[in-house]
């Protein structure tokens, strides 16, 4: 059982260590809407609007945004879906973990 | 369930309707916004692509029905829980491929703000520009009034 006074090591899901963690990226385009852009972020990710805010001027203002971070196959899952918005998002190592 | 009109002036309308259905074509067959993911396996990614086409080709279908014998008889569109999601999906795909095929010269700073003088422009590209803030103007009425209907669906 860990010791929380002497563990301090972050745990990792057995799952990411073999896979590695990706980062979901969303790159600035100068046709979608900003108001669009936020309605997507809460559709996909269920981000409040506070965030969503947050994360589009992101994208807006430093031409892309980390929205997500996790196993290979669910940030795939995750472009996949922003494509269907037709968002330009790709994929990138998370080399933190 | 939430249901918005608009009347639209058939005059300014009529002509935007054609550059919306010259590009539904390629829209069949080509992303509005490119897979940006290089890693994939080619299978994959073929199988990815064809999905989204197919989507993709049926949002601009549905737009365009809005735009059926009806409107040109009272120039009225509706939006409600049903179409919202698909439309305002329409709209961005059209619109994306409006920048590819005629608004490149007008630069990402014109695209963002709209702050373009319409009179200066020239035919094709006064009424690709036009067809563009047209679609915006949708994307806004529906984020504005029936967002909700999208986040909950």
């Amino acid at each position: 059982m860990p010791n929380p006074q002497t563990d301090t090591k972050p745990a990792v899901l057995p799952e990411l260590q073999l896979e590695g963690v990706w980062r979901v990226v969303v790159l600035n385009d100068p046709v979608n809407l900003m108001s669009y852009v936020v309605m997507v972020f809460k559709k996909v990710f269920g981000f409040n609007e506070q965030t969503a805010r947050k994360k589009m001027l992101e994208v807006h203002e430093q031409g892309r945004s980390v929205v997500w971070s996790g196993l290979r196959e669910k940030a795939e899952a995750y472009v996949f879906t922003l494509q269907q918005w037709h968002l330009t998002a790709v994929l990138e190592p998370d080399e933190a973990h | 369930m939430k249901r918005i009109e608009v009347k639209l002036a058939l005059p300014v309308v009529a002509p935007l309707l054609d550059v919306i259905k010259e590009l539904a074509d390629g829209l069949g067959k080509k992303l509005a916004a490119p897979l940006a993911l290089t890693d994939l396996d080619e299978e994959y990614r073929a199988s990815w692509v064809d999905e989204l086409l197919a989507a993709q080709n049926e949002e601009v279908r549905v737009l365009l029905s809005l735009f059926d014998g009806d409107f040109f008889t009272d120039g009225v569109v509706a939006f409600d829980e049903d179409n919202a999601e698909v439309i305002v999906r329409a709209c961005a795909a059209v619109r994306l491929r409006l920048r590819e095929r005629y608004l490149q010269g007008l630069g990402e700073e014109a695209l963002e703000t709209a702050d373009v003088d319409l009179q200066q422009l020239e035919e094709p590209l006064r009424r690709a520009f036009m067809c563009y803030l047209f679609l915006a103007t949708v994307q806004e009425l529906i984020i504005q009034h029936l967002d909700e209907s999208i986040l909950g669906s």
